[in-house]
């Protein structure tokens, strides 16, 4: 009998644990160690930031779910990691904290056979002085609750347009370093087209901040895409789209401090400046979540675990952005050290970033850190799950399954816009994820064809319908898992 | 605003028939990207 412990019940935490439930013997135990009692899909924040879904449209109670499914959940939070055991318990174990309940506060040693970490990020607001949502005239869309506090701000301030004040929109990243562009993208467009729909369009000056250098970089270096019968850039997409719906962008920028209703960002010209505003969503840094770890000793080895994320099998030896490859980015999501420990989604260290590194002249990193987007983390989810499942089967430690994102599509619906007749999405997908410059050193590293953008209607139902087929599966409801991830 | 769409280029993205049949094409078209497998970049086979 094994003991299988996932920490998060995220989109990869999720899909490990439902897989591994659907595919092991009843013997095996799948553990869920998460600390929101809820599942959320997050991709539908966007349409609760502007008033158009509530956040029970997108989530559902974790407990019930897993009892019907004989997983056991555990509503904590992991602490800190013990791979070895100690001198007490000779498995290895997480330290773990409950946070609702009876056992609230309490501690417990989850032992565990394999150990998935889908812990996602910490949403490091603190890393960007006066940056919290609901502060400052701030706001964030990054989870259910955020999306909705943003959405009642947004509507305060719509209001006060329909009475005649004029209002400054400020959306984009919240730090130099910061990643998700794609999601608060959406949010721009969003917010535009609620905007006119209400009939105040014209009250306001949207303004896009980013640490990107080139519109629709996206953390993912640009792209060349095949748009209609076109070769486009990501760029000039998104330029078009900007201009079209009148958004102004400041671009190559870090925004380092938020006072009440005014960002203070530095350039990479290394000049400071300042840009106000009457609501503003900016996407935090993301981090790791400061896990210790210790050895059966003690001693602590966090290092050997972690770098701000998980260590995985990528190539983590420092290079100059022009001799950086594809085979950089890890296959497998396993720990080189402890072979029973594997982070999928975005709880792996990323080896580097995908867009080309650029410092200001005073030195500072402004550099979109590399997303990793829903359908990477369910892929690299699903592919942990039958690794582990295989080297239980077969009780060896090869790993067949593999999924390096430079070797993985990617859709990304980014919507632009919520409505059965009047919405509209903007559907880009990409092929690799990470650029493999020297497969195809012509098209900018990606695939021509698979790499491709197109904008309207269709993306609004296609991202709807994906909204619901998701949740559904998330549902493990009949059949769930011929939607792939 | 600078018009950057013409007339004509959003009737063709916001026609809910056109559309309609666009919805489909992409359904399929991302199915064959995403599900189109995914492997390593190290060994070559
Ligand atoms: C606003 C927004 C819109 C987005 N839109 C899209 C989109 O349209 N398409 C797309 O593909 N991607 C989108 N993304 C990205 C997508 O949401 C992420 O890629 C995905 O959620 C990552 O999954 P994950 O499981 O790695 O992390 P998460 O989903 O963040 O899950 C992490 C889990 O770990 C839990 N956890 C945290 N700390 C601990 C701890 N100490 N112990 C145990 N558990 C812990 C959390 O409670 C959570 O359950 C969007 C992201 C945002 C913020």
């Amino acid at each position: 009998m094994s003991r299988i412990v996932i920490l998060g019940a995220g989109i990869a935490g999720h899909v490990a644990a439902s897989h591994l439930r659907r595919k092991l013997p009843k013997e095996h135990e799948v553990v869920v160690v998460s600390p929101n009692s809820n599942y959320q899909w997050i991709p539908s924040n966007i349409w609760v930031g502007i008033g158009r879904m509530k956040p029970k449209d997108i989530l559902f109670p974790l407990a019930p779910l897993y009892a019907k499914k004989h997983i056991d959940y555990k509503q904590a939070k992991a602490i800190s990691f013990y791979p070895e055991g100690d001198a007490e318990e000779l498995k290895p174990y997480v330290l773990a904290e409950y946070v609702a309940g009876a056992n609230k506060g309490t501690t417990e040693k989850v032992t565990y056979d394999y150990l998935i970490n889908a812990t996602g990020p910490k949403l490091n607001f603190e890393a960007t002085e006066g940056l919290s949502p609901g502060k400052n005239k701030t706001h964030s869309v990054c989870t259910y609750t955020h999306a909705d506090e943003a959405w009642n701000a947004l509507n305060d301030l719509i209001q006060q347009m329909k009475q005649g004040k004029k209002a400054k929109i400020l959306i984009g990243t919240g730090h130099a370093k910061a990643t998700c562009q794609g999601a608060a993208f959406e949010y721009i467009l969003n917010v535009e087209q609620e905007l006119r729909r209400h009939k105040v369009r014209d009250m306001a000056q949207i303004t896009w901040i980013s640490n990107e250098y080139h519109l629709g970089d996206f953390g993912m270096d640009g792209m060349l895409m095949s748009y209609g019968s076109n070769i486009m850039k990501s760029s000039e997409m998104v330029e078009m789209i900007f201009e079209d719906r009148g958004i102004s962008w400041i671009l190559g920028v870090g925004v380092n401090k938020i006072e009440d209703g005014v960002a203070q960002y530095e350039t990479l010209e290394g000049d400071y400046k300042t840009e106000s505003y009457d609501f503003a969503m900016l996407i935090p840094s993301f981090s790791g979540h400061g896990f210790k770890a210790y050895n059966k000793d003690g001693k602590d080895i966090t290092n050997k675990l972690f770098k701000g994320f998980m260590i995985v099998d990528a190539d983590y030896t420092p290079k100059p952005y022009e001799e950086w490859s594809v085979q950089d980015w890890p296959e497998t999501y396993q720990n080189p050290l402890y072979p029973n420990i594997f982070a999928p989604g975005i709880a792996f260290a990323p080896p580097h970033s995908i867009s080309k590194p650029l410092k200001s002249k005073n030195g500072t990193d402004i550099t979109p850190a590399p997303p990793r987007t829903g359908m990477p983390s369910g892929i690299t989810a699903k592919l942990v799950a039958d690794n582990i499942i295989e080297m239980i089967k077969h009780s060896n430690n090869e790993l067949h399954h593999k999924g390096s994102m430079g070797n993985m599509g990617a859709a990304c619906i980014a919507s632009a816009g919520f409505g059965m007749t009047k919405g509209s999405g903007v559907s880009i997908t990409t092929y690799p994820i990470v650029p493999d410059y020297n497969k195809y050193p012509d098209t900018q590293g990606r695939k021509l064809g698979k790499t491709f953008g197109t904008i309207g209607l269709a993306g609004h139902w296609l991202k709807l319908a994906l909204h619901h087929a998701f949740i559904y599966k998330a549902k493990m409801k009949p059949f769930w898992w011929l939607i792939p991830e | 605003m600078t018009r950057r769409i013409s007339k004509y280029k959003r009737f063709l993205m916001m026609n809910p028939i056109i559309q309609f049949f666009k919805f489909i094409y992409l359904s399929i078209k991302i199915m064959v990207v995403v599900a189109g497998g995914h492997g390593g970049t190290r060994e070559i086979n």
